[in-house]
């Protein structure tokens, strides 16, 4: 099936390159997540004289995704945030039609020698923890300190207004519920209701949303090196609070929630963040957009136990976050809700 | 049984991840094979619990139901809640256990939110929706 894709993408590559004689080799099929599948391959050709080899990966529509995500959202979102010098890779090509590969696709820049950091490791950093923590929330704090009008995000999806950016959140994932729960999910209920009920301050500034910051989506080197932040297909605008939450959220911290992505204190991992995104923390609104993110989790892991369970998507990825995934964050709710 | 299902599912597990998934020639052959092998570990967690869960949960829901009743004003909330108090389970299959807890489950629902929007105490429903959430948490390998 790799010989396939190959043959079929190397004319295609070839043209977007300007490159003849280009050839594909060593393609292959890696771990990318539930929503598109992944694949790394070399792509070969001459330019002046010059034998060029590059590492690049294809990321190609699954037939069902998990969450239904935009790839030109990701796409842009790449192009945006490797221009402004965060460690993102270069995108190559968007391919939206199905005429190449059935399927629509893009290709970027492999960063090569890394590792990613795996929710079933108890600590993927070991002693880079410290140094790969303080990169994790300086770049998100780069992320909500962009300005979506300067970087060409402003058309992202997303609500604008500093009042109601929130409820646009809480109805997009209480969508999905209403959409995807196999079963009556009470604690997600009730989530909704308090996030409805309390409503958080207005957003100080409306920032690009990276959607899913969090171990798993970046990559780092063994000098303790963020050489890559992935995963941009949720991309919106919002309130840059949202990957906040989500990046500190426990079920990303290794077993030890006082250190948030398993890396460095949670104090130390604010003040990094508040000094580079140059935004105030309101910790209260902090904590708010803390129980979003764990009822966002549930909506997601939701959503993959419905594409597992009909047999859309039977990728043990989906059975893992369904499953795991959903009764830890199940926990993580009902503890912090119900001690009120 | 003897050996008895979880002890099979987690041994096999263990020889999955760590004798057969490194023979395999891709690592994304490898990966998912350390997916599939943490899924047969919680599996076998789920063997030995998996009815006692379900009879917990339906048992806490039902008590719950039956105490509150009689403070529910909204007549329509409390027959169902009365209802649902008197059910038993008619099988010990997970499938039948699953359906009566999700008929409880959407009984829970709606007198959460009754209560809330009524101002009444949640802290009884809080403690059945703790407890249930704390009796699914599973554990990982290593």
């Amino acid at each position: 099936m790799t010989d396939d894709i190959a043959a079929r993408l190397e004319p295609y590559l070839a043209n977007v390159l300007g490159a003849p004689d280009l050839e594909i080799a060593g393609l292959a099929r890696i771990p990318g997540g539930a929503s598109r599948e992944t694949y790394r391959f070399r792509a070969r050709f001459n330019r002046g004289g010059t034998q060029i080899e590059r590492a690049l990966i294809l990321r190609r529509d699954q037939t069902t995704s998990l969450i239904e995500t935009e790839r030109a959202t990701e796409f842009r979102a790449y192009r945006a945030f490797h221009a402004l010098g965060l460690p993102v890779p270069e995108p190559i090509a968007l391919e939206e039609s199905s005429e190449v590969l059935d399927r629509p696709f893009f290709v970027m820049e492999e960063i090569e020698n890394c590792q990613v950091g795996s929710i079933l490791s108890p600590d993927p950093y070991g002693a880079q923890r410290e140094k790969i923590g303080r990169q994790f929330f300086s770049n998100l704090g780069r992320i909500a300190r962009a300005n979506p009008d300067e970087i060409g995000l402003a058309d992202l999806e997303g609500e604008r207004d500093p009042h109601l950016c929130w409820r646009h959140e809480v109805e997009r994932w209480e969508k999905v519920i209403d959409e995807d729960e196999r079963e009556p999910q009470p604690i997600a209920r009730a989530a909704l209701r308090w996030l409805k009920r309390n409503p958080p301050p207005p957003v100080q500034k409306i920032s690009v949303v990276h959607g899913d910051y969090r171990t798993g989506n970046f990559l780092y080197d063994s000098d303790g090196n963020m050489r890559a932040i992935l995963d941009w297909e949720m991309a919106h605008l919002g309130n840059p609070l949202e990957d906040l939450g989500w990046a500190i959220d426990p079920l990303w911290s290794h077993g030890d929630p006082s250190r948030p992505a398993g890396t460095i204190p949670r104090e130390e991992a604010l003040a990094i963040w508040e000094k580079e995104s140059g935004l105030r923390l309101d910790t209260a609104a902090l904590a708010w957009w803390e129980i979003f993110a764990s009822l966002k989790g549930l909506a997601i892991w939701i959503s993959a136990a419905r594409e597992y369970g009909d047999g859309r998507n039977t990728d043990p990825v989906n059975a893992f976050s369904g499953w795991y995934c959903l009764a830890f964050h199940n926990k993580v709710l009902a503890d912090r809700l119900g001690a009120a | 049984m003897k050996p008895e299902t979880d002890q099979i599912l987690m041994f096999s597990a263990i020889k999955l991840a760590s004798e057969y998934a490194p023979l395999i020639p891709t690592q994304y052959g490898q990966g998912m094979a350390q997916v599939v092998a943490a899924l047969m570990f919680m599996s076998a967690q789920e063997y030995e619990r998996a009815a006692d869960i379900r009879v917990s949960e339906n048992v806490d829901m039902r008590a719950l139901f039956k105490f509150l009743a009689p403070q529910i004003a909204d007549a329509e909330l409390r027959r169902d809640m009365e209802t649902a108090a008197a059910t038993r389970e008619e099988s010990l299959r997970i499938s039948s256990l699953n359906t009566t807890n999700e008929a409880l489950r959407k009984v829970l629902i709606a007198l959460h939110a009754h209560l809330e929007e009524t101002g009444a105490d949640t802290k009884p429903v809080w403690d059945v929706l703790k407890a249930m959430a704390s009796r699914r948490v599973l554990s990982l390998p290593g």
